[in-house]
């Protein structure tokens, strides 16, 4: 008697647990696995726009996509963009958050300060720097200018403009990295630089053996959010190049959405799902190295 | 001692440059947005005169349909927050106090969500969007924001409901309260800061998303901020670039003030959501 009122009880409670993950489940299924499957769908179909029949081709447009150079540019493109980016974000994101840990004059100002590029809109920030990269009055040229320098077309050559895209993207996304290092480098007990002082180790001693490797979890976590943001890299290049001078920007992101704006959805379908498994290869390589230099 | 010296003028000298790195975009657009010429700085002949016109454009030139990207934005990014929230309190409570199979996998589900790249939703999204009659409407963006912005949302409140103590809720229950009761009395209101970080951060994910915004409006109907400062243009295909600079300091002004009036919430919360998985 007993025992069946629990387990009617437990009954009831499991169906409120599923009554109250419903609204999740729904929203997640129908805007994103359903659309992620309906992509991968099409990118098996020759799919384009102005053609009514939309015959399957199975792997047919992923091999012409592998077999293009233009993917293997961009693909290079991202991966470069997504190392160089996230490198010098992780160096300066760690400068900034070892600052903002030290007993400082004005140290909340400086906390709220780096928060401020987090808080303007991507496309706003891509704007502005877009202007201050500007050939005839941007301030990068009005600077070198007062430095008797010549101008420089920021955004018209492939290595500037590739460097261009870096710069604006790492003044955008080093808060982040900033706050998570922060909230890493304040988990770290005082004591133990203490103790190192007593054995009087060295500012860099210190560094090297108690702040790095408590660190470490940390910024391997930080590292994978950031790096999966960055292969997906769309925004910020849509606005600073397009993707140009003549293609040398172009993310894979951006070379899908060319194809989608072409109408060959075929294409650029099968350009977003290789999209999703270089990001899902480098977050497994990540975890895989992560996990191995801890053990 | 020497090194001790040292390490404070080195302090002081990288805690200016930080200074400086973090704001001199956010000022320069600042400037410019009030230039009465944004071409000043190119020709000796043009001076740095402050004007309040850009603004007086940006809010009143009818072919720029700024206030209304800024009111969509404002309702879409809203409703998006506020369901986002509810959604993700119901599912982050069943998760973290109710028995039943597989709740488990449900983090770790949503969490894997949040790799797909937004590129691989579009092609069929766009699509099925277009099928529905929505491509120019608030739901065209409302439905997949919400979906977007549910995965960090449920972490962060999901760490935050799982440090709450259970008795809280065995002593509401015994007193009589149901579930629902138990959610919206004990735990909601405990978990205020959670829920304000959680809501600040959807709310701007959402303010600042481009892709689909760009890729579902074709005019002002549903068009946003983002989409809007993207595509400005001149008569004849020049940039603006006064009003657009106007136009960001606008959009901008009221999420920096908004970060900086509740930077602990906004760091928790970033934290919570982020460093949860390790």
């Amino acid at each position: 008697m007993d025992n069946n009122l629990t387990s009617k009880l437990k009954y009831r409670e499991a169906k409120l647990g599923y009554l109250m993950i419903l609204p999740l489940l729904t929203v997640v299924l129908v805007f994103i696995i359903l659309p992620v499957m309906g992509t991968f769908w099409i990118s098996l179909h020759r799919d384009v726009t102005f053609i009514p029949e939309k015959p399957f081709v199975g792997l047919r447009n992923y091999l012409r996509v592998l077999s293009a150079r233009e993917f293997w540019y961009s693909t290079f493109v991202t991966v470069s963009f997504s190392f160089v980016s996230v490198s010098l974000e992780t160096i300066l994101g760690l400068s900034f958050a070892l600052i903002l840990n030290e007993r400082l004059k004005g140290r909340g100002v400086l906390r709220a300060i780096v928060l401020i590029p987090w808080a303007v809109p991507t496309i706003i920030s891509a704007r502005t720097w877009e202007l201050m990269y500007n050939y005839s009055y941007g301030l990068f040229n009005w600077i070198l200018s007062i430095l008797g320098v010549s101008p420089v077309n920021w955004l018209g050559t492939p290595i500037s403009a590739f460097f261009a895209i870096v710069i604006a993207d790492v003044w955008k996304t080093t808060p982040f990295m900033t706050l998570l290092l922060l909230a890493g480098l304040q988990a770290i007990p005082q004591d133990l630089y203490e103790a190192a002082l007593i054995d009087g180790a060295s500012m860099f001693e210190r560094f090297k053996s108690i702040t790095l490797p408590l660190l470490k979890p940390v910024l391997i976590v930080a590292l994978i959010l950031r790096t999966i943001d960055a292969l997906r890299v769309f925004d910020i290049i849509y606005v600073l190049t397009g993707g140009g001078p003549g293609g040398a920007t172009t993310s894979i992101s951006l070379l899908a959405f060319n194809y989608y704006n072409l109408g060959d959805y075929g294409i650029g379908s099968a350009i977003s799902i290789l999209t999703f498994v270089l990001v899902l290869s480098f977050t497994i390589v990540y975890l895989k190295v992560g996990r191995f230099r801890r053990d | 001692m020497r090194e001790e010296v040292l390490k404070r003028i080195l302090l002081i000298i990288g805690a200016i440059l930080m200074a400086i790195i973090c704001l001199f975009p956010f000022i320069w657009m600042i400037v410019v947005s009030f230039a009465e010429d944004p071409t000043f700085l190119g020709s000796p002949l043009v001076e740095y005169k402050s004007t309040l016109e850009n603004y007086v454009r940006v809010l009143s030139d009818p072919t720029l349909h700024f206030p209304a990207y800024l009111k969509n934005s404002i309702i879409i990014a809203s409703l998006v927050t506020l369901t986002t929230v509810s959604i993700s309190s119901l599912a982050a409570y069943a998760v973290s106090r109710i028995e039943f199979k597989g709740r488990l996998l449900i983090p770790i589900f949503v969490l894997g969500l949040s790799m797909f790249p937004q590129i691989s939703l579009v092609g069929y999204l766009f699509k099925f969007i277009e099928k529905l009659g929505w491509v120019n409407t608030y739901q065209a963006l409302y439905f997949p924001y919400v979906a977007w912005t549910l995965p960090l949302s449920l972490w962060i409140l999901l760490s935050y409901f799982s440090q709450l103590p259970k008795d809280l809720d065995e002593a509401a229950m015994i007193d009589g309260a149901s579930r629902i009761k138990t959610l919206t009395t004990i735990i909601l209101p405990l978990s205020a800061p959670a829920l304000f970080s959680t809501a600040l951060l959807v709310f701007i994910a959402a303010f600042n998303e481009f892709m689909f915004a760009l890729l579902f409006t074709t005019d002002h109907r549903a068009r946003t901020v983002p989409v809007g400062i993207a595509l400005f243009q001149g008569v004849h295909g020049e940039i603006p670039w006064g009003s657009v600079m106007a136009a960001s300091v606008i959009s901008t002004i009221p999420l920096v003030i908004m970060a900086l009036l509740f930077q602990k919430y906004i760091v928790s919360g970033l934290t919570a959501g982020a460093l949860k998985g390790e």
